[in-house]
């Protein structure tokens, strides 16, 4: 016996074994259907008795296993069922012919027969023959069930008259010596009447009888001749029946304990006639049966003695296995019975021990097997370790046997096998093919034998002639083991794969196999990594702009509240999700993804686009290269979303050696990303700039290069202008519906006097709507206006006259600092470099425009346009002072004008002829000016000047006065050889003493001799000897009311040497007094005091107008108290009469 | 005599493997790998029939004559736990284990 029952468990000790066969032609389909229906009948309650008996169908039983018969009569084949096909009465003696034959193979034990004759009709079928059952066709048999039942039956009663044969015949007569085929020849020549011979007989018998016992159902009996046989064999040292002996021992208390049996699954015996408590009560009726057959007297021994223990059971199996283990042809029993105590031990839960037995079971040596005995070996082995639980034991022993499937030697190899087999052991390595088990963290598992299985299964679906399958497996075994590859076995695994992929590439579709078993796709989210995933914000001059006052529309939850905690806590969980900007409708967006290649060699990733949700989006798929461990590397993947909507960004696709992944954000580890749910606004139009002036790479300091779409750059001197015209080109596809323009100097420390930039907006806006394609001009005004004061150290140069220079205060900290450098004052040409330096100045053109289906949602774009201005210095007004004219209406505004360019410049002012200043030329230029009267400069109403600053305020006010000083001044200056010109401004020159004496006295003082105003040069005639009028006027042009004041007039003469008299009683006399009062004057009202003069000698006489000391009130500036003097000059009449 | 070292985290994977005939170390994968069958049952047995109280050394798996060896490697795999750079679950990479694994290699193999 060679051949052994893997499936074999305890309790089959208790069946008998039938044989079903086909003879002759047998569909295999039909006899298998017939074979299960007969199998279906697996146990029989046999009438009157109460007893079961069980029965064991075989469609292949070896001969020489039914050898074996006297030694377990499980072993042995009692019944024939016959299946075959008859089509007409001519075949049926050649078929009873070979149902014969089949007989004689298993003639020796057989007990009963059956033949089921399918598809025979006529007269043959019609006879009643116990042995053969007729029927028409294979789905035309209904009682087949019943024949089989009856067929146990007569078994039964064969065997029952065995059992009792056996059991009864212990006295007197020879027992005959039962023998295992093996034995045979050893006991030729034996001395049979020896009493150890007898004893072995009987101890043999007793075993046998102990078989037929349980088989027919009397389980106590049969523990009762196990134990007399266990008792009369050990006496004899007869191990190979000891063993079986104590196996059936076992076997039977197996039964005992465990009515549900030990095999699991392939059992299905019906619980409800196997409970414990019949199973002790069961023979007991049957003792007493009516074929009044005395049960055997053992039975009354308590069977709680004779059945063994759970613990019992295994120390038998022990000690059975190990009697067998002495006989090397048994070598099928031992590994069987090893198997049953496994079966045992899996039940009781001790799986320790059960491996034990199992390890025993591996060193069994059975011969030389057949492969596919090997192949069935280690798959039993395999299942019976996952019966124990023993998974990774499992695991080894089926992929054992699947390496076995396609071992070199088979001239056939089963890949298709190999590959089952292999998957089968994937739970035992704890690896599922799903790539997602493996994003949690890091992987952990016993990545050496996984790899080398992963190996396995790539090349068994290779062989199998399954491409697809070795892309998905190499696939997944550089996904999730790629942190344990080594260099060399990336490349390597690479390039094999790069070979499947040529044949067939690899998708994201999931792959069923033929058992139902689905492969996941494995997208490759490790080739590259991807670190962050970061949505980029349109260029600044493409973003869209919400029109503020449209918010309203949907501020629905808005709460009367302006600021409440609870609404805000809210919206920051909502902003969480939502990126707060928006990408347009039909303008490319980008998302950036740092990415790291963690191969050694270079990657190259095809087609890697975006997969987004929400809203129809057109992906532009890039193709990139990353350099071997490349560390982060930046990849920006764009698209286009043709609607408005939310957009979501899933993830990425790419192709990377031949295999093409979705990679879904979410299942990414250590991803970092700042929301991927953005807002795509409808379409707005787009505006592309250009201008006649040059670009410029200069970027105002505030504002970053992306802010601004461009910058032109220009080159000026102080106080030129310069027109830049800009065309408007709409690109978009959409009409431009509005158009508006802001600018903004961009903070500088230069003050900047007038308006820097100017333009006429209407123009341009009359052309709206511009349609796509459509452009427009606009001119804007560029005036540089920057302070024209010299420089502090360019005044320490030229200060060496030693005139104090009004222009700056002198306590200025920057003066003191310089001083020493008054030293080196020649006007050199470091200094000369140092005051003609540069200035800039920066601004920036915003242009807001909309259009389309954004411009109804409310958005618009905004497009800057920055504007940057290199000032080279024009003319410097280095000193500025006033010397007063002849009236008192006028001055004299004197300018130190500085060249400091390097050509020649010439200055011209209001009423005043050009200067001419050769480079580094400094002169001094006096204008002619009216004074000012500032108060009739537009004030700032109240409620403005209340809420600005005061020092604010001033210096506004310091600013009209400038400006009109300018205005009236209208100071140019030309360069004739660059033919350029501009304007100069005074305006941050002036200081506060200046500005006084530019200011027209808010107290107005006319006086009129005889009757005409009297003021400067203007020499007022009298005669000798007539009264002159003298009137003073007071016009209070102050806020508050001047006075009391006294005037007194003191008549002088000016020898013009320097000299003056004022003894001047005997010439001049006053007709009243020489002293004015006047009033207090109320602002805006005047007063007039009048007096009279005469002049009693010829001459130049001069009239000084004093206050007196206490009447001035010296809370006013002192130059409001100026008069003019008045110069008379007395003639005599008949001179003048004769003149 | 010792062929091969292994520590294995409760997790089921290796924190540290190492065999002596280097060229057939799969080999030894295989053999420690299967032999956590055993390791599972006698844990999981622990945890049935003594409930609380803790022993932490299993027995042998196969009577081995050294029996310092498991002394003289736990108190090692202390040191690593107690390293406070070692992140626990990570792959023991000590020089001070390697050397003492090998010690036991080199004394015993």
């Amino acid at each position: 016996m060679s051949v052994p029952d893997y499936m074999q468990c305890a309790e089959d000790h208790q069946t008998v074994l039938v044989v079903v066969q086909p003879v002759g032609i047998v569909p295999e389909d039909q006899f298998f259907k017939i074979y299960k229906r007969i199998a279906g009948v697996s146990q029989v309650s046999i009438r009157d008795s109460q007893r079961l008996l069980y029965i064991r169908y075989r469609h292949h039983y070896l001969p020489e296993n039914n050898e074996w018969g006297d030694f377990q009569t499980h072993r042995k084949v009692v019944g024939l069922i016959a299946i075959t096909t008859c089509a007409s009465s001519k075949e049926w003696p050649q078929t009873a012919e070979r149902f014969h034959g089949q007989k004689e193979v298993y003639s020796s034990t057989l007990y009963d027969s059956r033949l089921l004759v399918f598809g025979l009709q006529g007269d043959i079928a019609e006879q009643q023959r116990t042995d053969v059952a007729f029927y028409p066709s294979y789905e035309d048999c209904s009682d087949v069930e019943k024949r089989v039942e009856d067929f146990v039956e007569s078994i039964f009663i064969v065997l029952e008259s065995k059992r009792l044969d056996r059991a009864t015949d212990k006295s007197g007569d020879k027992i005959p010596l039962l023998c295992v085929p093996f034995e045979k020849k050893d006991f030729v020549g034996l001395d049979t009447d020896s009493r150890h011979y007898k004893k072995r007989c009987q101890g043999r018998m007793r075993k046998h009888v102990g078989d037929l016992c349980l088989q027919a159902g009397m389980l106590q009996d049969a523990l009762v001749h196990y134990h007399m046989a266990v008792e009369l064999l050990r006496g004899v040292n007869d191990f190979l029946w000891l063993g079986a002996a104590l196996e059936g021992l076992c076997s039977a208390s197996v039964i005992f304990h465990y009515p549900g049996g030990t095999a699991g699954k392939t059992v299905g015996r019906k619980p409800s006639i196997s409970q414990p408590a019949d199973a002790g009560k069961r023979h007991r009726p049957g003792a007493l049966t009516a074929n009044g057959i005395s049960a055997d007297t053992s039975t009354e021994i308590g069977r709680a003695k004779n059945c063994l223990s759970p613990e019992d059971i295994i120390e038998k199996y022990k000690e059975a296995i190990s009697y067998y283990g002495k006989y090397k042809n048994a070598g099928v029993i031992e590994l069987e019975a090893c198997v049953k105590a496994v079966r045992v031990l899996a039940i009781q839960k001790r799986a320790r021990e059960a491996s034990e037995f199992l390890q025993n079971a591996v060193y069994i040596n059975l011969g030389q097997l057949s492969e596919e005995e090997k192949i069935q070996r280690y798959s039993i082995l395999s299942e019976l370790y996952e019966l124990i639980g023993f998974h990774r034991k499992s695991a080894f022993f089926k992929r054992v046997a699947a390496m076995q499937c396609v071992a070199p030697t088979i001239p056939e190899p089963g890949w298709r096998a190999c590959y089952k087999l292999l998957l089968e052991t994937l739970p035992g390595y704890s690896l599922s093919l799903d790539p997602k088990d493996f994003n949690k963290g890091t992987h952990r598992g016993w990545a050496a034998v996984q790899m080398r299985l992963l190996h396995e299964l790539v090349y068994a679906s290779r062989r199998m002639g399954n491409p697809g399958l070795s892309v998905r497996h190499l696939s997944f075994l550089l996904q999730t083991m790629l942190d344990f590859l080594s260099d060399q076995e990336k490349k390597e695994v690479t390039q094999s794969l790069e070979n499947y992929t040529s044949k067939c590439p690899g998708g994201m579709e999931v792959i069923t196999l033929p058992d139902g078993l689905k492969l996941p796709p494995v997208p490759f989210t490790k080739l590259p990594i991807v670190r962050s995933v970061k949505l980029l914000n349109l260029p600044v001059s493409l973003r869209p702009h919400k029109v503020k006052g449209l918010l309203g529309q949907n501020m629905s939850t808005a709460s009367p509240f302006i600021y409440s905690p609870i609404i805000m806590h809210n919206r920051g969980e909502e902003r969480c999700k939502k990126i707060d900007f928006q990408w347009v409708q039909g303008d490319v967006c980008e998302v950036q993804l740092m990415v790291y290649n963690p191969m050694p060699y270079e990657l190259r990733v095809e087609n890697m686009g975006l997969l987004t949700s929400g809203v129809e989006f057109e992906s532009l798929p890039a193709a990139l290269s990353l350099p071997a461990e490349s560390g982060l590397y930046p990849v920006t993947l764009v698209g286009v979303p043709r609607t408005a909507g939310n957009i979501t960004v899933n993830g990425y696709h790419t192709s990377v050696f031949g295999v093409t992944s979705d990679c879904l954000l979410e299942g990414l580890p250590g991803l970092k990303t700042s929301g991927c749910l953005v807002e795509v606004i409808p379409s707005l139009p787009r505006l592309q700039l250009s201008t006649s002036l040059p670009r410029s790479a200069h970027t105002p300091q505030p504002m970053t290069k992306e802010e601004l779409s461009s910058t032109v750059s220009v080159q000026l001197f102080n106080g030129e202008t310069q027109q830049l015209t800009i065309t408007l080109e709409n690109i978009g596809s959409e009409d431009i519906e509005t158009l508006e323009l802001t600018s903004k100097i961009v903070s500088t420390k230069e003050k900047v006097f007038g308006e820097f930039l100017s333009w006429e907006l209407e123009e341009a806006l009359s052309h709206l709507p511009l349609k796509p394609g459509q452009s427009v001009t606009l001119t804007v005004g560029i005036k540089v206006k920057l302070d024209f004061s010299g420089q502090e150290n360019l005044l320490q140069d030229l200060n060496d006259d030693g005139i104090s220079v009004t222009g700056l205060p002198i306590s200025s900290p920057l003066r003191q600092v310089l001083k020493p450098r008054a030293e080196t004052k020649t006007v050199s040409e470091s200094g000369k470099a140092e005051y003609s330096h540069v200035k800039t100045l920066e601004a920036v053109l915003n242009f807001k425009y909309s259009g389309g289906a954004g411009k109804v949602e409310g958005y618009y774009r905004d497009l800057s346009l920055g504007v940057h201005v290199d000032v080279e210095p024009s003319v410097f007004f280095t000193r500025v002072s006033t010397l007063p004219a002849t009236s008192t209406r006028q001055c004299h505004l004197l300018l130190d004008i500085f060249n400091p360019t390097e050509h020649e410049l010439t200055v011209s002012a209001k009423n005043n002829q050009d200067l001419v200043l050769h480079a580094s030329e400094c002169q001094r230029m006096a204008i002619q000016v009216d004074k000012f009267d500032f108060e009739s400069l537009p004030q700032p109403d109240q409620e403005t000047a209340r809420f600005t600053n005061p020092k604010q305020l001033e210096e506004e006010r310091q600013h009209a006065q400038g400006c009109q000083i300018n205005s009236k001044l209208g100071i140019c200056w030309t360069h004739p050889s660059l033919r350029r010109r501009g304007e100069a401004s005074v305006e941050g020159v002036l200081n506060q003493l200046v500005l006084e004496h530019l200011q027209l006295a808010p107290l107005q003082w006319d006086v009129l001799v005889n009757g005409k105003p009297c003021d400067c040069d203007v020499i007022a005639d009298c005669k000798v000897g007539d009264a002159v009028s003298l009137e003073v006027k007071l016009t209070n042009l102050s806020k508050n009311s001047v006075g009391p004041l006294a005037l007194t007039v003191v008549p002088y003469q000016d020898f013009q040497n320097g000299v003056q008299n004022y003894d001047l009683e005997d010439a001049v006399t006053f007709i009243g007094s020489n002293t004015f009062y006047i009033d207090t004057v109320k602002p805006k009202e005047s007063s007039v005091c009048v007096g009279a003069l005469l002049f009693l000698y010829t001459g130049d006489f001069y009239l000084n107008i004093k206050f007196q000391d206490d009447s001035a009130g010296r809370e006013l500036p002192l130059a409001w108290f100026t008069l003019p003097s008045v110069h008379i000059r007395a003639m005599d009449t008949p001179l003048q009469a004769g003149a | 005599m010792a062929v091969c070292i292994a520590v294995i985290a409760k997790e089921n994977y290796p924190l540290y493997i190492r065999s002596v005939p280097t060229q057939n170390e799969l080999k030894f994968h295989y053999t420690v790998h299967t032999s956590l069958d055993v390791v599972e049952e006698k844990i999981s047995a622990v945890g049935k029939s003594l409930g609380d109280q803790r022993e932490l050394y299993l027995g042998l798996l196969y009577p081995t004559e050294d029996y310092k060896m498991f002394r003289k490697l736990h108190n090692s795999f202390t040191d690593v736990m107690c390293n406070p750079f070692h992140n626990p679950g990570d792959p023991i990479q000590s020089k001070a284990f390697d050397g003492i694994v090998s010690g036991m290699m080199v004394q015993t193999g």
